[in-house]
């Protein structure tokens, strides 16, 4: 059975989730704090398949959670749920490791197809049948260099190190992928990768790049796979120019 | 909250750094033209004085607008909190029912909890009214007599029904009757305030005795708890408009840092006081508000 954690102080809202997704079928668990869910999420604990998570919790907020978890290799499918819709703050939970956002008020059904949306994922991935779960081949790949990323199982790997990734980092570099060579905006990033129209301050994206320049740059100060486009974004050359 | 406390450290390092080159140029200058008189230096120093206590306050007032816009998005986040909360859960509980089958039981749960958040958000709502009104100049106060007891009296009914609290958990001692003159809806919302608060910041245990003492020419209205207490330097900050206090003990209970700014306005403008005592942290805490008896 799947097992959702909901990490929710507002005990209506904690209640009223619990209810719905239960129905749903779902095996749910309620905790009040972010010190409480750090505890029962401490790896390998794999209970749960996914989190549901409020950012204005007493002690510490969702944000810090989040990126404690993924500090802690934690990468449990996390949806962040809370009042705070600016797009820097929905940008923030995608930098901290969150899997998914959405603010409150929610429409309930937005939130199920949402919440039903991340576990098919996880289950396509760990489900082809021509994959042994023991040691999967890649199907869903790009290679440049010496390095690899692999969309199915959220990995990027360089040289014989493996770098965890969270899905919006994969979305983001699977997007520079497939418009490789071409300057990209840092706009159409917004829409097309994270699907926001707001006119919005959309430096925040940089704190992706830098992230993904630090897993496929071997000096991450002097980038030659991602580089910059003054006064527009990103462009990914997937061969530097030096090798040609 | 961090690049806030960053600007404030540099615009400091600047005043500082400011002050120090306008001195060494000066002591500079004294020791250069020390020759021409002494009238010259005396009037040198007046005019450097002048100068840095000019540098001082606008470093003073640069970190105090620092500080307020902290404190203005803190409300603002607070606030936004407090009016999304409870939608949200209304629009859950609705979507709820209208889209599963939910047995009588259940429905009659949700709809209690319903009319609790549609509480909670009115209640939010009028503190916001309420401190722009207490803001906008003129507005005269409506007096009328007001009988204490049965105010504080109907308070406590309302906060013990609002958390479903026992009588003994909520308890009420008064003196020989006592009326005091008042704006009723002002007065009325500064009491259940205070009620409101000591219950809030209670925890799971609710203790809270509500005292109202005649003292010359005065009434005191005393409200103590055996809550989360009030650290010492805290004890008169916590009257200010937008501020809560800091800590993990504190902001396990939500609000919008207006309750008390709207005590002790109301205190103010009925030439009464309002104030808190605290053992400190964890220690439970007592709030008066002060207001001269009805002649």
């Amino acid at each position: 059975m799947t097992q959702i954690l909901v990490v929710e102080d507002e005990q209506h809202i904690a209640d009223g989730l619990r209810f719905n997704l239960e129905a749903e079928g779902y095996q749910v668990q309620v905790v009040e704090t972010g010190e409480a869910a750090l505890e029962l999420l401490q790896p390998p604990a794999a209970k749960f398949d996914l989190v549901v998570l409020d950012v204005m919790l007493p002690g510490k907020d969702g944000f810090e959670v989040m990126s404690e978890l993924r500090q802690a290799h934690q990468y449990v499918l996390t949806l962040m749920l809370t009042a705070r819709g600016h797009p820097e703050d929905i940008l923030n939970g995608f930098a901290a490791g969150a899997d998914d956002y959405l603010t409150k008020p929610f429409e309930l059904s937005i939130l199920i197809a949402h919440i039903r949306g991340l576990l098919r994922r996880r289950e396509w991935l760990r489900a082809s049948p021509d994959n042994p779960p023991a040691k999967p081949e890649p199907t869903d790949s790009f290679t440049f260099g010496d390095k690899s990323v692999h969309f199915d199982l959220l990995e990027l790997r360089v040289r014989d190190k493996i770098f965890p990734l969270t899905l919006m980092e994969a979305n983001l570099l699977r997007y520079l992928l497939q418009h490789e060579g071409r300057p990209i905006s840092r706009k159409a990033m917004l829409e097309e990768v994270w699907g926001l129209h707001e006119d919005t301050d959309t430096r925040a994206i940089d704190n992706f790049v830098v992230r993904l320049r630090r897993y496929i740059e071997d000096e991450p100060a002097r980038p030659r796979h991602l580089l910059t486009v003054r006064g527009v974004g990103y462009r990914f050359v997937a061969v530097p120019a030096a090798e040609q | 909250m961090a690049g806030r406390r960053k600007s404030i450290a540099f615009y400091i390092a600047f005043g500082i750094g400011l002050i120090s080159v306008i001195i060494i140029l000066y002591v500079g200058w004294v020791l250069l033209s020390w020759s021409h008189g002494v009238l010259l230096t005396i009037l040198g120093i007046l005019l450097l004085v002048i100068i840095i206590s000019g540098v001082v306050l606008n470093t003073i007032s640069l970190v105090r607008e620092i500080h307020r816009n902290e404190q203005k998005d803190a409300f603002i986040n607070a606030v936004t909190h407090e009016l999304k909360t409870p939608v949200a859960s209304i629009r859950l509980y609705l979507e709820t029912l209208q889209t599963r089958a939910v047995d009588e039981e259940k429905r009659k749960e949700f709809y209690r909890i319903m009319l609790e958040d549609n509480d909670r958000l009115l209640a939010t709502i009028e503190q916001i009214l309420r401190t722009g009104r207490m803001g906008a100049a003129g507005r005269k106060l409506n007096l009328v007599r007001i009988d204490l007891a049965s105010l504080v009296e109907e308070c406590m009914a309302r906060t013990r029904a609002l958390h479903s609290i026992p009588p003994e958990s909520l308890s009420f001692r008064t003196g020989p009757p006592v009326s005091i003159m008042g704006d009723l809806e002002e007065v009325r919302a500064a009491v259940s305030n205070l009620i409101e608060n000591a219950v809030k910041y209670s925890g799971k245990d609710v203790s809270v005795q509500v005292e109202t003492e005649q003292l010359d020419g005065h009434v005191l209205v005393r409200v103590k708890d055996a809550g989360v207490g009030i650290p010492k330097n805290e004890l008169k900050r916590v009257f200010k408009r937008f501020h809560r206090v800091p800590g993990p003990l504190a902001s396990r209970v939500k609000g919008t840092g207006l309750g008390l700014y709207i005590v002790r306005s109301v205190a103010k403008r009925h030439g009464g006081r309002a104030w808190a005592e605290s053992e400190g942290a964890g220690r439970g805490s007592t709030f008066f508000l002060q207001l001269p008896v009805a002649k």
